[in-house]
Order: structure tokens, then sequence, then C-alpha cells
């Protein structure tokens, strides 16, 4: 009897052993919410290709970023993330001046929700590098970016898709930038500092206004709002010294102030990317970056001086597409930056239940 | 019921006059003596108090981590040195816990799960006479706490490599000391429950397929109830 009692022991304790021997592993990687399709309004940060045509294409570029195989923005993160298929540009095109090859005619492309355009205004139809500012003597309009407005975007989807969203879209809207760069310039123009400010207000109110009215209100159950980073502290904003830099901030806090506001109590997921982006400039070993001030793109030597037309040949000496540089050009991430923004979006997205 | 089970021994093992008096105390003749051999099985919860350190860049400042609870069976051997002294062997079937996110990241949910198995070998005091009813135990132990089976998450990829390849994580073994305190209730002169708690000073470091770590104090409470057979 008491033999057989210590032999079971015995086994018991082998088979506890044994199970020990088992492997690690991926685990459920599936997300809590099935996405049916990832749509994305906004600007140059979300843009997946819209000018992915002509000069730009010619020379290896068509996003915001180290263009290249891996040189993904955070839309693109966050839709492999979510188990989507990648998001491809709504609408490609552009208006380029003869001597950058010539214009590139307008086509819509259906089954693709990427609206997001580099340049794009939340309201206003003419934002940076459009060729309507040709005439008012910027050379950079020679590009000619098409700048459909995040309002345009939402109506442009709204009219494919029969007015109103699918109940599995993941939305996600982040802009405000090109409402910064040409209401600066407007500064520059005459305006003064308070009317920029004020401009931001309102392009924020309008904004949310949209979200509200235009994809809320229009089934989407899954919305990501992403405020306005810090461009003051962008080497852009460097640039421009001490005292631009603080108006850009003041012109930030009054559309990320307003958005927030406006947005409070929706049923959205509002991600605070201005504040871990200053987090990012100040601790920048913390989240890996080697460098918050200068660009991995080299583009004194470029033919198109941005990031649009960035990838692994035109990078400065040293640094690759796996940089852990934050900027490509003067205001847009290399790709690592955009993979500290995509980490910011999912960690706001879990925290809802909503990947 | 009762009274068969502790006379049957009485007969067999003790001379007339001492079994007389040992049916009066319902107790056991060769109760925790010098020694005798006990087995016992039981259940055992393990609560991990963590506390975490910060995961290695890149990450957001204070994301942290915690383990929670888990309970699963346990199988002990006690050996009695002496009436007061004895050593014991605790090997527990395997734990799975769940890891959630904290600090930072508190709120994300589950980011993987690990399984462990603990075996710990302790020095015990046991008070009171040999063949008392109720006889109260404190033990030091040293613990080998070996973990496996570590499996992610969605979560735990989106925080650390969105879109990526699914991020994996490896938790270090490691070795701690084992506090104990406990007590046992005779039943009859073959029969017991044993209660204890244990508490146990660990420390390990997870390591993500990210290249990024972490390290945890996890200092687990443990309770356990098992009821113990003596040879």
């Amino acid at each position: 009897m008491k033999n057989f009692r210590l032999g079971w022991l015995a086994a018991a304790v082998a088979a506890a052993v044994l199970a020990a021997c088992g492997g690690g592993g991926d685990g459920d990687q599936t997300p809590h919410v099935k996405y049916g399709k990832l749509v994305s309004f906004g600007d140059s940060l979300s843009d997946v290709g819209s000018y992915k045509v002509g000069v730009v294409a010619q020379l290896g570029g068509g996003k915001y970023n180290i263009n290249g195989a891996t040189g993904l923005n955070w839309t693109e993160l966050l839709a492999a993330q979510a188990g989507v298929t990648a998001p491809c540009a709504a609408q490609t095109g552009l208006n380029a001046a003869a001597a950058l090859g010539g214009p590139v005619p307008v086509a819509n492309h259906s089954g693709c929700y990427g609206y997001a355009q580099g340049g794009a205004r939340v309201t206003n139809p003419i934002g940076p590098a459009n060729a309507a500012l040709l005439a008012l003597g910027d050379s950079s309009a020679a590009l000619g970016q098409l700048t459909v407005p995040v309002v345009t975007q939402i109506s442009n989807h709204l009219a494919a898709a029969g007015g109103s969203f699918a109940a599995d879209d993941l939305v996600t809207v982040m802009a405000g930038g090109n409402d910064i760069f040409m209401n600066l310039a407007a500064v520059q123009g005459g305006a003064t500092p308070d009317m920029a400010v004020a401009a931001m207000a309102t392009a924020a109110g309008e904004l949310a206004g949209y979200v509200k009215t235009q994809i809320l209100a229009k089934g989407a159950k899954h919305v990501v709002v992403v405020n306005l980073p810090d461009v003051s502290t962008t080497p852009y904003g460097i640039s421009l010294g001490a005292q631009t830099q603080g108006l850009i901030l003041a012109m930030v806090n009054a559309f990320n102030a307003r958005l927030s506001t406006d947005l409070a109590g929706q049923d959205v997921v509002y991600v605070d990317a201005y504040t871990v982006g200053q987090d990012q400039t100040q601790h920048p070993d913390q989240y890996g970056l080697t460098n918050v001030t200068t660009p991995a793109c080299n583009l004194a030597t470029m033919t198109l001086p941005t990031s649009l037309t960035c990838n692994a040949s035109t990078l400065i000496t040293g640094q690759t597409i796996d940089t852990h540089y934050e900027y490509a050009d003067s205001v847009h991430p290399t790709p690592y930056g955009y993979r500290l923004l995509a980490q910011l979006v999912t960690d706001n997205l879990l925290k809802k239940g909503w990947l | 019921m009762k009274d068969t089970h502790t006379m049957k021994p009485s007969k067999k093992y003790l001379p007339g006059v001492a079994a007389a008096l040992l049916a009066l105390t319902a107790g056991a003749a060769n109760a925790q003596s010098a020694g005798s051999l006990q087995v016992k099985i039981g259940v055992n919860q393990i609560s991990p108090q963590v506390d975490s350190g910060n995961l290695s860049a890149p990450s957001q400042p204070n994301t942290k981590i915690d383990v929670k609870s888990a309970t699963s069976a346990i199988l002990s051997g006690t050996y009695m040195l002496t009436d007061h002294v004895s050593v014991e062997g605790y090997v527990g079937l395997p734990y799975k816990h769940d890891i959630v996110g904290d600090g930072t990241i508190a709120g994300v949910g589950k980011i993987g799960t690990v399984k462990q198995v603990s075996p710990t070998v302790f020095g015990q005091y046991r008070f009171l006479e040999a063949n008392s009813k109720v006889r109260p135990y404190v033990g030091l132990g040293l613990t080998y706490a070996k973990f496996y089976g570590e499996e992610g998450t969605g979560a735990l990829t989106a925080l650390t490599n969105p879109g990526g390849p699914a991020t994996r994580h490896k938790v270090d073994a490691a070795w701690g000391l084992s506090p104990q305190i406990g007590t046992t209730l005779l039943i009859n002169d073959k029969w017991f429950v044993d209660a204890s708690v244990i508490k146990t000073f660990l420390k390990t470091t997870t390591h993500l397929s990210t290249g990024q770590s972490i390290s945890t104090k996890l200092d687990p409470l443990a309770f356990n109830l098992s009821i113990g057979y003596r040879y």
C-alpha cells in the first residue's frame, strides 16, 4: 500500500516536470474588434501615396517618410495591427508645373480608403504646395499637391460609400499641421499673430464638427482622432527662431484645446500625440531616438527637398531606412518616428477595448 | 467512524496501557515524531505582489506589468528529523499566470501568459508536542522558479511593434527565499489537514523579442490547504 501511494506521487511529480518542457509562442494575436477596413482622413502624416505619380514616383518617393518597403506610416502600421488590408490612396494625381514633368491627371480609386493627402487642411482647399500658390510667388507650389481638405475627403468617402460609414470601419482623423503652415505664412504676409492663433482654434472647431456630424453621425463606430503634435520643436520650427516657435506653440495649443473641448464626451479615441511628442523631444533615450532636431534625409542634395521623395539613397551619411532619427525632413517622421506614433495610438485603442 | 480509525492503529502499534491513554486524547500515537514521513495533496494559490520596473527603451515612460494570481494542485512530502524539526518538499502542478499592463499601460488588458513551476524545499520548526492535535509551524524554504510556455498577445505586439511580427517574451528562471507559517490539524492519527502561507522573495527579468526587457519583483504570497497522510 505504501509503495503504491509513493509510486503515484512520483508519477504526479514526473508529470509536472514533463509539463514544464512546453514551448512559448505568439499567443492570440486576434484583435478584440473585427474590423472590415481602415478609412483615413488627414494630411501628409497619414498619406499613403496620393502623389506617387509623375516626378514623385520617378524620384522613388510617394510618402512623407523614408520611402521603401519598410517605410510605413502610422495608419499602415495600425491597419496591419487591426488585421485589415493596407490602406491605398483613394485619389492620386499631381498638378505639377512643366519643369517638374507637368500635371498627372487626378484619378479616384474605388476600394481604396486612404483619403489623407499631403498639404491638406481642415476646410480650406488651398494647402502647402498647391498649384494655386504659384501665382502668389510660392515656388514650392510647382509640385502641385492636390490638398483636398479633410471636409471634402469625408464627403468624397460618403459619396462613394452610399452616404454612411460601415459599422466595422476603423476611421482615423489627423489634421491641422497645414493650417499651421498657411496661417504662419499669413502672419509673414501681414496678418497678426492673434489672428493666426484664432484661425487655428476655428479650424479645430471645424474638424471636431466634421467628426461629429460627418463621421460619427454617419454610422462610424470606431473613430480615432489624433491631435496636433508640437510643430514648434520640429527642425522646421527650430529653423524659424524662438519668437516664431513661441507663436507656433500658441497656435498648436489653441488647435488642440479646441479639438479636445469640442470632442469631449464623444465616443472616440482621442490620442494625445502632442504631449507624448513633447516627451519624446525632451527624453529621446526613453523612446530609442538618436536625434530629434535634424532631418535624416539629405535635403540639401535632393531634387525636391522633402521627405515625399526621400528614400534610402537620399539619406545623410550613416543613416538607413531603419534610422532612429525622429524626423525624415523638416516636419515629417522617419519610419521609426511613425512607429512610435502607432504605438501611442494602439495603446489608446487597447485601453478603449478597440484592438 | 472516528473511533474505529483511532483504535485500529493503536491496537497495532502500541502497548495496552499507552493505548488506553491515547484513546482518550483522540490523538495520534506516533504523530509528528522523529522519523515519521507525511505526504500531502492540496491546492495552492500564488498571488504575485508585483513591483514592476519599467520596460526598457523604446517605450513610454512608466510602462509596467502586473502578474495575476494562479491556483494549482500541490504535492508535498515531510520528513521529521526530530520531534520538532522537519524537512518538507513542495512540488506544484504547473501554474498559468496572466500578465497585464500596468503604469502607463494600465488598462490595455492581457499582454501575455506564462506558466511556472516553483519547487521549494523547507526547513521547518514545529511547535507543541508531537501528538498535539493542532500544531503550528514556521519554515524557511529555498524556491526555484522555472518559467516556461510564455505566450504573447495581440496587445503585446500592438504596444511594442504594431503591425510587425508577433512579439514574444521569455521569463528568466529565478531562485528565492520562502519564509512560511502554517499549522496542521489532526483528523485522526493517520489523516490531517495542513494550511500554510508562504512568502517568496523572487526577482526576475522578462525579455521581449523586440530586444526590450523589464525586471520585476514578483514576491508572491501563496496560500495553500492540503490534506495529509502520515506513514
